[in-house]
C-alpha cells in the first residue's frame, strides 16, 4: 500500500477536454482516504490529500486551484468549515465542494460555510461518480 | 487444485457476516474497488482499519477514565470510528458508535462504559472473522479470485 503521506497523487489523465478533473481530498482518517483515493483513481481523477484544513487553504494560498474538494468535517489545526470559508472568501467561488462526516450532524456547519453538497459517509462510488460527472459537465460548457 | 469446496466456504462465510450483521453493503463496495492492479485492497484497508482502530480504542478508554470527562472529545474520538468503521461496512460497530454518541448526549458515563465494552467486543469478534475470511481467500489466491468475481 502507498505511502499515505505522499500529498499528491497523479492518475490517469484525459476527459473531454484534455484535462483531467483534479480533486482535493481534506482527510485524516487514513482508512477513508486510500478508499475514496482509490475511488477517484477508478474515475479517472488526478487527486491531492490534504491531511487538515490548514493544509488545504495553504494550497489555494500557493495558488493551488481544483475543481471539486472532499472536505472531512473533523480536522486537526483548522476544521472544514472554517476551511471551506477562508477558501471562498479568498475568491474560489467555482470548486466544488463536498462536506463529508460519519453522520448528519455536521451538515449545517458545511453549508453555512459555503459547500455546494454534504454526504454522510461511507462515500459511495456511484455518488462519487456522479459528483464528477457533474463538474465535467460543467466544464465542458464553460469551456 | 480443486477451489470448488473453498469457495463454498468463502461464499458461507461472507453471507454468514452479512446475515448476522457484522457487515452491510459498504463492505461490497470496498470489493468492487479491488482489481488486479491492487489485488489485496480489501485485506489492505481492513487490516488499516484495525490498526488504526484499535489507537482509537485505548484512546477513547483513556479519555473515559480522566475527571472531569470530556465528553466533547469522547464523541469526536467515536465520530472518528464511526466514520471509519462505516467506511468498511462495520455495521455493528457503526450502530455500537452511534449508540455511545448518544450517551455522550446525554452525559451518561455509565451508558458510555457499556457501549465501549460492546465496541470493543464486536471490534474483536469482526476482527477474527474477517481474519478468517481473508485466510481462506488467500487460499485461492488473486488469480483465482478475480476469474471467480467476473462469474
Amino acid at each position: 500500500m502507498k505511502n499515505l503521506e505522499v500529498l499528491c497523487c497523479f492518475f490517469m489523465a484525459s476527459k473531454k477536454q484534455g484535462s483531467a478533473t483534479r480533486a482535493l481530498v481534506v482527510e485524516d482518517i487514513k482508512v477513508d482516504c486510500v478508499i475514496l483515493l482509490r475511488i477517484l483513481r477508478q474515475l479517472n481523477c488526478e487527486a491531492t490529500v490534504a491531511h487538515n484544513g490548514k493544509e488545504a487553504v495553504d494550497l489555494f494560498l500557493e495558488g493551488k486551484t481544483f475543481d471539486i474538494i472532499f472536505f472531512d468535517k473533523d480536522m486537526p489545526l483548522m476544521n472544514s468549515p472554517e476551511a471551506v470559508t477562508k477558501i471562498r472568501s479568498m475568491g474560489a467561488t467555482e470548486v466544488k465542494m463536498v462536506g463529508v462526516s460519519a453522520d448528519f450532524g455536521g451538515m449545517e456547519a458545511f453549508m453555512r460555510a459555503g459547500a455546494d453538497m454534504f454526504v454522510p459517509k461511507p462515500m459511495k462510488f456511484e455518488t462519487v461518480d456522479s459528483m464528477l460527472q457533474e463538474v465535467i459537465s460543467k466544464k465542458n460548457m464553460s469551456g | 487444485m480443486d477451489y470448488s469446496n473453498l469457495w463454498r466456504q468463502i461464499f458461507s462465510m461472507k453471507k454468514s457476516l452479512f446475515d448476522q450483521g457484522y457487515l452491510d453493503e459498504q463492505y461490497n463496495q470496498l470489493e468492487e474497488l479491488q482489481d488486479d492492479s491492487s489485488p489485496n485492497f480489501v485485506e489492505e484497508v481492513v487490516a488499516l482499519f484495525f490498526k488504526d482502530s484499535s489507537r482509537l480504542l485505548t484512546n477513547i478508554e483513556q479519555a473515559l477514565e480522566k475527571y472531569p470527562q470530556d465528553f466533547y472529545r469522547l464523541d469526536s474520538l467515536v465520530h472518528q470510528f464511526k466514520g471509519s468503521g462505516s467506511s468498511i461496512g462495520a455495521l455493528r460497530m457503526k450502530n455500537e458508535c452511534s449508540m455511545f454518541k448518544a450517551h455522550c448526549n446525554d452525559r451518561n458515563l455509565e451508558g458510555c462504559r457499556r457501549s465501549l465494552q460492546k465496541m470493543k467486543r464486536e471490534h474483536a469478534t469482526l476482527k477474527q472473522k474477517l481474519e478468517t475470511y481473508f485466510q481462506l481467500l488467500r487460499q485461492v489466491g488473486p488469480r483465482e479470485r478475480a476469474v471467480n468475481s467476473r462469474k
